[in-house]
């Protein structure tokens, strides 16, 4: 009897190999001829920015504002997963107590709704 | 031993997953990979030929019986060509970024309930390679892992392009994502299982697309969203972004992108099956043999392909901010409150004895539910932006500057020519 | 379909915990839904009806609460004597504090920062041009919008107070390891945010913040590293059950110990005890005023009253083996702050080493398992509180044009120009050093008392050293008042304002009452022990 989560191990392994293979092959299969303007950063035929973006590049303060009202409701919908199974035998004490948890994460919802963090220009 | 497999808790499909042996599981997983590989083959070629359909001109017809294989010799061709590795690249995460994008595709993938049961030389089995009490979980989860991959690989090009399309992408994914799961919520509700195989189960009485309607109708718009396509395609906009988070790959690199993109896209397709088309059942028929039920799976699948393919081929891309606009301020606050009407009609439903106390539970849920609808609707307010006095004496155009109002030609054809040309118009 | 049970909740029990936080996510949608000018009105009624109708529902319930407590809400929460103290406590210094944070006539518009769009009104970032030194160098302040506005504050400062609170109230109730790593989340993340607020000194305030944040974050995953190996250990994360397991097994104590050396880290971080201070200094010079009063006073309260609580519950049995470390503990913080304090020549980092110092006194009384340790420690915490309160409150009257003139220089003569507030601030700081007729007096004594009682004598000893050394660095300040002469360009002592004023007072009142009639609330403290 195999655990079953041994499965998906075999399967990322499989994707993981065909990957990687890939990827290690890459260079050897195609061809190489070295030139200059190609291994620059391709910006449509103009000279590319002098600053590399890696290292020194900033990201936009709204995509962080979005990555944290991401995680707030990903973790209510873990939490919902486990009330949504069990809902029958929790009976009105669940859904009180579900309906209480989604409204305070509600509440930052709206705050950050009202407020601008959800405009993008 | 079954009665003690019972006692574990474990379903029917789950004990028949845990008995198979090892070689069966290897054979699964080879095959289910190769699926994959294929349906992104066969829907490369089929997109191209449907686009081309509908645009009056036949698409792919040279390469292959019929054109069929063209996208084979493409992808051929990718590997023949010249895998460039940009200076400005930081080289291992330039390097990994693809290999992180693939393996939770494929992983994702294989929870997913391809048919009934069968018998595999000789072995019973289920044409499914696992079924995890939390198997939906783990879709979302792979989907969340995905986007590490595009980010990274945006992040290392060292462009900026790149790293604007990755950051697009992420952002998008992770919108979506929180509509997607919420409407998987009633889903899980009503089958009371996270996994595939129960849910599959559960709709024997009836599928979910007309039970849970609303809740379909968020999937199937999010589940285009989460894997960036048309409409929802802003991480590509090839007039914005060039390629987006994959303009500095080549090679098996960008094939790598372009398969996990593909495989991710067959991957929701099959979740929309699952949840709410009934897998692989076929309707007012119960379980049947395992391997038609695995057609009618597929072919079900299918039909969600074409759906992104017809998309595709008949909308314009969004705007991004009206892109966000519609996942955080339309589809989360509608699968809200579309969960907690569900919540609170299963309960009452469920509840037996102090009937008269769950109504008012449930009449309050309801309310609330009804406050958070106006709540939503009402208009956002706009703070009035302070006059913006500019501190800098760097030259800027007038910040009062109104657009252009209609053109000339337009101005003159629209204003009533004073006196009237003599064309006899007056009878 | 089996139903479950759900577990029995005593609501009158934690209803004053509940209103608080109720009150917090209403106040939060006041943020989103109130226009911005009537936001500070309905923050400011909203914060003090919460913390009133708490207090109230709090003292109704602790008029017939039971003696040996409850517990409730599934075993999270022990609603017990010392909770219910601390509770009202707690309600007390936030209630002074809350009145602090909402004044807007010290500093026109408030010590927090403006709201954005003012700021963003006011043209360049205003952070960017006042160095770490504190001096604007255009010396203009123009957050305050446009000119016909009323100056206004970033009013999101309310709900955090009562966030903050809220995760306190539930810190010093929790019964178990994992409640209480929640609620030591909701109390610190609002204090981060706050420290970073100031009007002025933008740089500093944020430093503070971030350094507040850095070392919280790593002091959280300390604590939580010592649940999970308190979890190994016992099989359990409620307190008694570690007790149990402690008592009944001959289980290799390292993950007893190593478990119990990192969640004291952790409770020790927050209680600003020595060697795990690095942060107050900072934090406590960089936070706007305000705030540092609000952290100063109710998260010392929180901090001590899990720690007491963790050690008498958990630990209790064990106590012969931790308390050496805890005796190096208490006296490497009392000897810190006592010493380092001398050399400070910023009144608010002054008081923040008083506080470590003060600290390493509190840990006495935690340390002495006994009915007498819990009571003093309780007693301390509630006299330390009102007489910070109110230091803090003198400080933010003192001010320059640049904001408040904390360097110790500017204080000289200050009892020239105003001799009630020099005599205010004397009473306070004698208070602080301990001297007779004042809470400070009483406080010690009972907690020196319980320690002697305990067999801590050569601590105790310790402990008076450090205090009269302490009693040095106060006195400076007194003598720097009294009997220097005033600067030209000294600063100026601003009204306060009827907030200002009310905070300021209930802090002198209650410090004189603590040190002249301390029975009732000596007898309220003693009323019983933890439960577990």
């Amino acid at each position: 009897m195999l655990d079953p989560y041994l499965a998906l191990l075999f399967m990322a392994l499989l994707a993981g190999a065909f990957a990687l293979f890939s990827v290690t092959a890459a260079p050897y299969i195609g061809p190489r001829r070295y030139n200059r303007a190609k291994l620059d950063s391709y910006e449509c035929g103009i000279e590319p920015s002098p600053k590399p973006v890696v290292g020194t590049g900033r990201m936009p303060v709204a995509y962080y504002l979005t990555a944290m009202l991401f995680i707030l409701f990903d973790i209510e919908l873990v939490f919902l997963y486990p009330y949504a199974v069990a809902a029958d035998s929790l009976g009105l004490f669940g859904l009180v107590a579900v309906t209480v948890y989604i409204a305070t994460i509600g509440f930052v919802y709206f705050y950050e709704w009202r407020r601008g963090g959800l405009e993008w220009d | 031993m079954n009665l003690l497999a019972q006692q574990d808790g474990m379903t029917h499909t789950q004990q028949l997953l845990a008995d198979d042996p090892i070689w069966l599981v290897l054979l699964k997983v080879v095959v289910l990979f190769a699926v994959g590989v294929v349906l992104t083959l066969f829907m490369i070629n089929w997109e191209r030929k449907v686009v081309g359909r509908m645009q009056q001109r036949p698409g792919p017809n040279r390469t292959g019986p019929g054109g069929w294989l063209q996208s084979l010799a493409d992808g051929l061709k990718l590997a023949f060509k010249e895998d460039i590795m940009p200076v400005l690249a930081d080289k291992k995460v330039y390097f990994l970024a693809p290999v992180i994008s693939t393996i939770p595709a494929f992983v994702a993938f294989s929870v997913i309930p391809f048919g009934g049961e069968v018998s595999i030389f000789g072995e019973r089995t289920v044409l499914q390679l696992v079924d995890l009490p939390v198997g939906v979980l783990v879709v979302l989860a792979c989907s969340s892992i995905g986007v590490y991959g595009i980010v990274l690989g945006g992040w290392a090009s060292g462009n900026p392009y790149s790293l604007l399309g990755a950051l697009r992408s992420a952002a998008q994914v992770i919108s979506y994502e929180i509509a997607l799961g919420l409407s998987v919520v009633g889903v899980i509700l009503y089958a009371g299982s996270l996994s595939t195989a129960d849910i599959v189960e559960a709709q024997s009485g009836g599928w979910y697309f007309y039970l849970l309607l609303p809740s379909f109708v968020i999937f199937v718009i999010s589940m285009v969203g989460e894997t960036n396509r048309a409409p929802f395609d802003l991480p590509e906009a090839e007039s914005e972004l060039v390629g987006g988070f994959h303009t500095e790959y080549t090679s098996l690199k960008f094939a790598l992108f372009f398969l996990a993109e593909y495989v991710n896209m067959v991957t929701v397709s099959a979740m929309a099956t699952t949840l709410f088309l009934g897998g692989g059942r076929i309707p007012f028929l119960g379980p049947v043999n395992g391997w038609i039920e695995f057609v009618v799976f597929i072919a079900k699948t299918l039909l969600f392909l074409f759906l992104f393919i017809w998309l595709r081929g008949t909308l314009p891309r969004f705007r991004y901010d009206q892109f966000m606009k519609l996942g955080w301020k339309v589809l989360v606050p509608v699968a809200l409150i579309w969960t907690m009407i569900v919540f609170a009609i299963r309960v009452f439903r469920t509840t037996t004895g102090a009937e008269s106390t769950a109504a008012l539970v449930i009449a309050i849920v309801l309310g609330f539910a009804a406050v958070l609808t106006i709540a939503f609707m009402l208009p956002d307010r706009t703070e009035d932006a302070a006059d913006v006095e500019l501190a800098s004496s760097y030259p800027v155009p007038p910040l009062d500057l109104a657009p252009p109002g209609r053109s000339r030609k337009r101005i003159a054809r629209a204003t009533p020519d004073p006196e009237p040309a003599l064309t006899g118009k007056e009878d | 379909m089996t139903p479950l049970t759900p577990p029995p909740i005593d609501y009158a029990a934690v209803a004053p915990l509940l209103i608080v936080l109720g009150a917090a996510c209403v106040s939060v949608l006041v943020e989103a839904f109130l226009p911005r000018h009537q936001r500070w009105p309905a923050q400011v009624a909203l914060s003090v009806v919460a913390i009133v109708v708490a207090g109230v529902t709090l003292g109704v319930y602790a008029g017939d609460a039971p003696a040996q407590g409850v517990i409730t809400l599934g075993s999270t929460m022990a609603v017990d004597m010392p909770t219910l103290f601390l509770w009202g406590t707690l309600l007390v210094l936030g209630f002074g504090s809350l009145l602090l944070i909402a004044d807007r006539s010290v500093e026109p518009g408030g010590a927090f920062v403006a709201s954005a769009l003012e700021r963003a009104s006011a043209g360049a970032a205003p952070g960017s041009t006042t160095g770490p030194s504190g001096v604007d160098p255009e010396h203009v302040d123009r957050s305050y919008g446009a000119p016909g506005d009323a100056p206004t504050m970033q009013t999101e400062v309310f709900p955090f107070t009562l966030f903050a609170l809220g995760g306190m109230m539930a810190f010093v109730a929790a019964n178990d390891l994992l409640t209480m790593f929640v609620a030591l989340e909701v109390l610190s993340l609002p204090l981060y945010l706050m420290c970073g607020l100031a009007r002025r000194r933008r740089l500093l305030s944020q430093e503070a913040a971030v350094k507040y944040f850095l070392l919280g974050a790593f002091a959280s995953a300390f604590f939580l590293y010592g649940v999970a190996l308190l979890y190994g250990y016992a099989g359990s994360v409620r307190l008694s059950a570690i007790a149990e397991a402690a008592v009944g097994t001959d289980r290799s104590d390292a993950l007893l110990f190593g478990g119990l050396a990192l969640l004291i880290v952790g409770l020790l971080f927050k209680g600003s005890v020595g060697p795990f201070h690095t942060w107050t200094p900072d934090v406590y010079q960089g936070a706007p005023t305000p705030a540092t009063a609000f952290m100063a006073a109710c998260t010392k309260v929180a901090a001590f009253g899990a720690i007491a609580r963790v050690l008498y519950v958990a630990f209790g049995s064990t106590r012969w083996e931790w308390r050496g470390v805890l005796w190096a503990v208490a006296i490497a913080s009392m000897v810190i702050g006592a010493v380092l304090g001398l050399t400070q020549t910023d009144l608010k980092r002054m008081i923040a080493y008083s506080s470590i110092a003060h600290a390493g006194f509190l840990l006495l009384g935690t340390m002495a398992i006994t009915q007498a340790g819990t009571s003093g420690t309780l007693f301390y915490l509630l006299a330390y509180g009102f007489t910070t309160i109110a230091v803090f409150g003198i400080i933010s009257l003192v001010r320059t044009a640049d904001g408040e003139a904390t360097h110790l220089s500017q204080w000289a003569g200050l009892a020239k120009r105003s001799p009630l507030l020099a005599g205010v601030m004397t009473f306070l700081l004698l208070a602080l050093a301990g001297i007779p007729l004042t809470s400070g007096f009483t406080a010690k004594f009972a907690v020196f008392s319980a320690a002697l009682s305990d067999g801590m004598a050569p601590l105790v000893v310790v402990a008076l050293v450090a205090s009269a050394i302490a009693a040095f660095f106060y006195l400076r300040v007194v003598v720097l008042m009294y009997f220097s002469e005033t600067p030209a360009d000294g600063p100026t002592v601003s009204v306060p304002g009827a907030f200002t004023t009310v905070a300021i007072t209930l802090g002198v009142v209650v410090t004189l009452l603590l040190g002249v009639a301390p029975t009732l609330v000596l007898d309220w403290a003693g009323a019983g022990g933890f439960t577990g």
